[in-house]
């Protein structure tokens, strides 16, 4: 499952993608994680399975969810409280629930 | 109040940020950005505050060192306007679905239709100023530029896009190989844009108002270089980055990258400019783009490094202790999200007002303290807004030691502003961990019996 994170200079995210792949290796789950900024995203668009926001870029959620839509990739926002304190498996938890 | 803020900052957030224009305005200065910190990086090498330098690098390069040396800024800072026009017009067509390197290179065309190819040269020995022809005015395609080719791209662009969406183009019959056909399709929109340009400056040429660059200084350049290098201005600013980033948004990306970023830009680059004239001169602007990135948000918006240092070293609740050691390392990059989300500060009255205070008490310090000439002014270098504290101060002010008192000072009131409100927001979470602690033993007590 590809999980791509954006946010708006891709830094922040990039801490919490280092996090979700160590959960999970713990896990046994196969993904790929990367994290992006809000410039890249439409050059990765098409590789995501689930394309997550950090919340303080949320006011892009309507524009990439109708971008994204039309290829039927879920987006979301990560939660406030999992974002702050890099909780990398309930982040993971959240994207796999999206898968099919 | 807060419900009442997200339910209508939010869409207005949203709407500066997918404003197309602004949009390709800020692609546009992204596209020079690392161009500009490679600039910077020869500015720097050749301005390092070691005694004898000088001397030392003539000895083993010649005298000519310098000039040599600063090539590089020529080719960047120096023309940053067609780089920025260019990736403006090329972004703008992308959103627009139109072919973007045609419209960049139409864009720049235009650009340099609308400068006039001479300049004005004295000949040493005499006092009187020569018009040269045949020449670029390097002056025009560096940030003096800057708001003419960003205006020319989105003018040009539109018209482009314009002639092309009403389908006025030369279609070519199939079996024209499909290059062919597109530089036909550039053909008419492109003549269409010229020729508008052309007449601006012809008329324009006609009149005392000289050219367009002249004209869009007066009307825009100046006004927006007044306001957005006003104390009131960054104030302003500040306010409304951390009332955003208080209701979990990006202020920075919303306010700085794309609303301020050209203004702060051309102040930075005029200051480069005397800087580079004269090393010892001092400096037009005291606002400017690393004015914000290195000293107003030094360990992230609202200096919050000081937050997570308090929790740190002070902090008697674990969550707070345990997302200080989890902020701490980000926070030394200048990146807070985690700070900002973990506390949370988002949504948390508390914690809001150091949030919003410290950079404004920032702010004044440290304008008060350049305008007294205690603190040396950013010299016009950009650096990467990640690079850690007293580094950053040090090398944006063109090695000035004061650069780093300053970020020390700061890094003082911003302890002093959050010690008060950490001390009490911590003391909350540790009576709650302690209740919740006492409910569980009193729960496995009677389990036990």
């Amino acid at each position: 499952m590809n999980i791509l994170l954006v946010c708006a200079a891709g830094m922040s995210t990039s801490l919490l993608v280092t996090k979700m792949r160590q959960a999970a290796e713990e896990d046994g789950v196969i993904a790929t994680i990367e994290a992006v900024s809000l410039d890249e995203v439409k050059n990765h668009i098409d590789e995501a399975d689930v394309l997550l926001l950090g919340p303080q870029v949320r006011y892009k959620l309507a524009q990439l969810k109708a971008e994204a839509g039309e290829k039927g990739i879920p987006v979301d926002v990560i939660s406030p409280a999992d974002y702050g304190m890099v909780n990398g498996k309930n982040v993971l938890d959240f994207a796999l629930g999206f898968q099919k | 109040m807060i419900g009442f803020l997200e339910k209508y900052v939010l869409p207005v957030a949203g709407k500066i940020q997918e404003q197309k224009h602004l949009q390709s305005v800020r692609d546009g200065i992204i596209l020079a950005m690392p161009l500009i910190i490679v600039g910077s990086f020869f500015l720097i090498i050749g301005n390092l505050p070691i005694p004898h330098y000088e001397a030392f690098m003539s000895g083993l390069f010649g005298k000519e060192w310098l000039t040599k040396l600063t090539y590089p800024v020529g080719a960047t800072f120096d023309i940053m306007s067609i780089i920025i026009g260019f990736g403006v017009a090329y972004r703008l067509a992308e959103r627009y679905k139109v072919d973007a390197l045609s419209a960049g290179a139409i864009s720049l065309a235009s650009f340099l239709l609308a400068t006039p190819h001479m300049t004005m040269f004295t000949p040493e020995g005499t006092q009187k100023a020569f018009e040269v022809g045949g020449v670029l005015p390097i002056s025009l395609m560096g940030s003096k530029g800057l708001f003419v080719a960003m205006i020319i791209a989105i003018v040009s662009t539109e018209i482009y896009r314009w002639v092309i969406q009403r389908k006025l183009v030369i279609n070519m019959p199939q079996g024209v190989p499909p290059a062919v056909a597109k530089s036909f399709v550039a053909l008419i929109p492109a003549f269409i844009v010229i020729t508008f340009i052309w007449i601006i400056r012809v008329i324009l040429e006609a009149t005392s108002l000289q050219d367009i660059h002249h004209v869009i200084n007066l009307v825009i350049t100046t006004p927006l270089s007044f306001i957005g290098g006003s104390l009131w201005g960054m104030l302003i600013a500040i306010l409304a980055i951390q009332i955003l980033w208080s209701l979990g948004l990006h202020g920075d990306a919303i306010i700085i990258d794309s609303l301020m970023a050209p203004v702060l830009f051309a102040l930075m680059d005029e200051n480069r400019q005397v800087f580079m004239a004269d090393h010892s001169a001092d400096l037009p602007n005291i606002i400017s783009a690393p004015f914000y990135s290195i000293f107003m948000t030094t360990g992230g918006s609202g200096l919050t490094i000081a937050l997570v240092l308090l929790m740190l070293f002070k902090a008697r609740s674990k969550q707070m202790k345990q997302l200080g050691r989890l902020a701490v390392g980000p926070s030394l990059f200048n990146i807070n999200e985690p700070t900002i989300f973990g506390t949370p500060i988002v949504m948390n009255p508390l914690m809001i007002i150091p949030f919003i205070l410290t950079p404004v008490v920032v702010l004044l310090v440290t304008y008060f303290s350049m305008d007294l000439g205690l603190v040396a002014k950013p010299n016009g270098v950009l650096i990467p807004w990640t690079t850690p504290m007293f580094i950053s101060g040090f090398l944006a002010t063109g090695g000035k030691v004061s650069g780093i008192v300053i970020q020390i000072v700061n890094l003082a009131v911003a302890l002093i502003i959050y010690y008060p409100f950490m001390r009490l927001y911590d003391k909350q979470k540790f009576n709650e961990e302690k209740g919740f602690e006492q409910i569980k033993s009193e729960k496995d007590l009677n389990h036990s019996i």
